[in-house]
């Protein structure tokens, strides 16, 4: 399998602070790879310098074949590059079919930057379809024109991968998915990825490893800035280092 | 697939359409109202002025752009209108042509630089080309622009419109600002307006749904000054000249001022805001010496107590209305 994304020596410094330090990290196309790690290990600031939110002190970020170190988050977006973020990122002053219309717009027809906009009645109605479409695969169609700061979070979460998924990813990088819901959400969460995860490459940063287990074919485990251990996942779970950091050494 | 639900919600429907259609019509019924009490030429000055306050809240209220410099764009249209007048022909339609145009191509070009910059740096540097603006006239382009004389911008009158004749001046403004509401209404009720309030709210999170925001806004800056610079026109065609203080930095707190008394991000509350701080200071000039002081109250009043202004709490009550009457059944 070809690669999908990787990095060489990524590191990111904050002053004193070195929070990604010489990260190589891969993902084949079509994989489905978990990123875990402590609190403050550096995993969401290997999502941000894999997505773009800020660019790295040292290093490389390649994706599909092509350096996009210097890009910005448009330009990976346009490559085929979706991410959510940890803390739900939705627009809370629009309707939940107004984030769809956002989110569809730009990506169902190849019209200019200016012209997606000021579109005609035929592709208006396109529009409408991929929208209902969106709001179908997360079942939130009753939740259409309800402001989206109404939503529980769960919902939220929801809609913000039913905006991700919109954007017809590649790779799409889910930073901890499943925080903050309830188990019956999580459940929610778990099924509609396993139906979707076929059609992209997929890494998830995820706290809770026990519900991802059966959805990854690769983890990662990130301490101090660095990835210390990676493989399948038993392999990678049963590592001595891997429990330590993780566990605390006397549960080793 | 079922699409009714969306399309009730989808905001360039036919249904939205008609709502447009109903606040045309509230507004043009509200001004003819006002003609009964108001003098005629208060309310011409007024139309205009909404036509201004209109263009700032697409910049500030939907997009969340404050800027300090917006009369640089109504000073523009305005003195583009009285060269034109002046030096090409005296017909109002050619006037407006070459204001509007001259407006949104000083927009085009600052554009490019102001909206790299966000907050304070947006409000200020917006200043500094205000300002620049203001010098020029005065001063750097005295030879065409007359200074502090000002300059006369006298139009012909075709057929029935003539703007000297305040019924018709005042009928012409009217449509006017009908047609820059249903403009701006249908923009900010289109993804587009989607778009604008979306980077009110999180501009990066924008960014990673695959916009590059600059360009948006920097079609908004545009759009926002070429509305600007048509009503800096339409007051040159009425006023009969320009003058530096139609170009003056300072003027901006009336803009501002407008739109927070009327409520921002509502394009309802631009025209409320605008009539209503119009009124005021008209009233408040001709009763009390030290005017100023009372509008400088108010902005603290506005700023410390009622944010969301005249149309926001008047939605508010509408609401709580709203909610009472079912559990009064």
């Amino acid at each position: 399998m070809s690669e999908m994304i990787s990095t060489s020596g990524l590191t990111k410094k904050f002053k004193e602070l070195v929070a990604v330090n010489q990260v190589n990290f891969r993902v084949a196309e079509g994989q489905v790879a978990g990123v875990i790690g402590p609190n403050g290990s550096g995993k969401t600031t290997l999502f941000n310098l894999l997505s773009g939110y800020f660019p790295p002190s040292e290093g490389q970020v390649t994706f599909q074949g092509e350096d996009v170190t210097g890009q910005p988050p448009e330009a990976r977006v346009a490559m085929g590059m979706a991410r959510t973020f940890q803390l739900v990122s939705v627009f809370d002053h629009l309707t939940v079919w107004e984030n769809l219309v956002l989110s569809n717009v730009r990506f169902r027809h190849n019209g200019s930057w200016l012209t997606n906009f000021f579109f005609k009645n035929a592709r208006k109605k396109a529009i409408l379809e991929y929208c209902q479409e969106s709001l179908d695969t997360v079942a939130l169609s009753d939740q259409a024109g309800t402001v989206t700061s109404e939503l529980s979070y769960g919902d939220k979460r929801m809609l913000e991968i039913a905006i991700a998924l919109s954007l017809k990813p590649k790779l799409l990088l889910l930073d901890e998915p499943l925080a903050g819901l309830s188990d019956h959400e999580i459940g929610e969460v778990i099924e509609l990825l396993q139906k979707v995860k076929s059609d992209f490459t997929l890494v998830i940063i995820e706290h809770k490893i026990s519900k991802i287990m059966d959805l990854v074919e690769s983890l990662s485990v990130m301490n101090e800035g660095a990835i210390i251990c990676e493989g399948e996942p038993d392999e990678v779970l049963s590592n001595t280092d891997v429990r330590e950091c993780y566990w605390g050494r006397e549960d080793c | 697939m079922n699409l009714s639900v969306t399309q009730s919600v989808f905001p360039v429907g036919p249904a939205n359409r008609l709502l447009v259609f109903r606040d045309m019509a509230i507004i043009a019924a509200s001004f003819l109202v006002m003609a009964i009490f108001l003098p005629m030429y208060w309310l011409t000055d007024f139309a205009i002025f909404c036509i201004l306050v209109l263009s700032f809240d697409l910049l500030y209220g939907y997009m969340g752009h404050l800027s300090f410099g917006h009369m640089l764009y109504f000073g523009a249209g305005g003195y583009a209108a009285s060269l034109t007048l002046l030096h090409l022909a005296p017909n109002p339609f050619l006037a407006i042509a070459v204001g509007v145009v001259s407006g949104a191509l000083l927009a085009a070009i600052v554009g490019f630089v102001v909206v790299r910059t966000e907050g304070a740096a947006f409000a200020l540097v917006n200043l500094a080309f205000n300002q620049i603006g203001f010098w020029l006239v005065l001063s750097g382009l005295q030879d065409y622009t007359h200074g502090e004389d000002g300059l006369p911008s006298t139009v012909e009158a075709i057929g029935f419109l003539d703007f000297y004749d305040t019924p018709v001046a005042f009928g012409f403004m009217l449509i006017c600002l009908i047609l820059v509401f249903w403009l701006l209404k249908s923009l900010v009720s289109s993804p587009f307006g989607i778009m604008i309030k979306s980077i009110k709210e999180n501009e990066d999170r924008v960014k990673f749904l695959g916009y590059n925001t600059l360009r948006y806004k920097w079609l908004t800056f545009v759009i926002a000054g070429t509305v600007a610079a048509f009503a800096g026109v339409l007051y040159a065609l009425v006023k009969g000249f320009v003058a530096p203080g139609d170009v003056s930095p300072l003027e901006n707190t009336r803009i501002i001022f407008s739109v927070l008394i009327g409520g921002a991000g509502n394009l309802y509350g631009a025209i409320v805001g605008a009539v209503a701080f119009e009124l005021i200071t008209n009233l408040l000039a001709t009763t009390i010496a030290r005017w100023e002081m009372i509008l400088g109250l108010m902005l603290l009043g506005l700023v410390f107590w009622f944010r969301k202004g005249i149309t926001g709490y008047t939605y508010e009550l509408f609401l709580k209305m709203g909610r009472r009457a079912p559990a009064a059944d």
